[in-house]
């Protein structure tokens, strides 16, 4: 189950399971929209658990923070494992919001 | 899986195209990932199988469960070959090969995963069939 730690326009998100991948993104997807259409400004994944993401998963993080940057909000990823983050950079999502390690 | 004094790893699966199937496959992968020899990048193995077999069954099949994807991985002399085809109408691989993706776009980043992280991608002409190659040093 995703879990959704919230404090007025802020939430953390931690991911269910290892992956973000196609098989396991519509539960993280569709939690992920009614956090933001409920408000939330400041969105944060938290990572810690999450092994792998791929290009599906990478979109998911994309379009989160393609939403929250047109309401003026910040989107992050926190406790990301130096592999994550090797993919990350490859995908130079990195220079576009907040990406910190493990 | 197969050992022999020639061929340390060998995969064959033929599944039907749905993302369960990929995760079946990549479970048996993850049983034998710790039997591999120490020169496997688990990581870059399963990335690159997660996005050869996501593109055949998402794109390929249209995730239509009546469709079949084949898959072959290999591991032997620090070499990992992967092949997967799939029974779809297949795709303009040249044009998503010269494309330049945006970084703000939310799909589209399957192929740039697999030519960053593999050194040979290669399709076939109809664009239903890809084999890939990656050397661990």
């Amino acid at each position: 189950m995703v879990v959704v730690t919230r404090e007025d326009t802020r939430a953390v998100v931690q991911p269910s399971g290892d992956t973000i991948v196609a098989a396991t993104l519509p539960e993280l997807r569709s939690k992920m929209r009614g956090i933001v259409e409920e408000g939330v400004k400041d969105l944060t994944v938290d990572l810690a658990n999450v092994r792998m993401v791929d290009s599906s998963g990478i979109g998911l993080l994309i379009s989160a923070h393609n939403s929250l940057r047109k309401v003026g909000g910040q989107f992050a990823l926190i406790h990301v494992s130096p592999e994550l983050m090797d993919l990350f950079k490859t995908m130079r999502i990195h220079q576009h919001f907040t990406v910190s390690g493990s | 899986m197969t050992h022999s004094s020639r061929i340390d790893c060998e995969m064959r699966s033929v599944m039907p195209a749905t993302l369960e199937a990929i995760e079946g496959f990549l479970a048996e992968l993850h049983l034998r990932c710790g039997a591999m020899h120490d020169w496997v990048n688990c990581f870059t193995t399963e990335l690159l199988v997660r996005e050869a077999l996501t593109n055949a069954v998402m794109h390929g099949c249209g995730a239509d469960p009546a469709r079949q994807v084949q898959c072959v991985l290999r591991l032997r002399d620090r070499g990992l070959l992967i092949a997967v085809m799939d029974e779809g109408e297949g795709f303009d691989w040249r044009a998503a090969f010269d494309r330049e993706g945006e970084d703000f776009e939310c799909s589209g980043r399957g192929i740039s995963i697999l030519r960053a992280y593999a050194d040979r991608v290669r399709y076939n002409n109809k664009g239903n069939a890809v084999t890939i190659f990656k050397r661990f040093r």
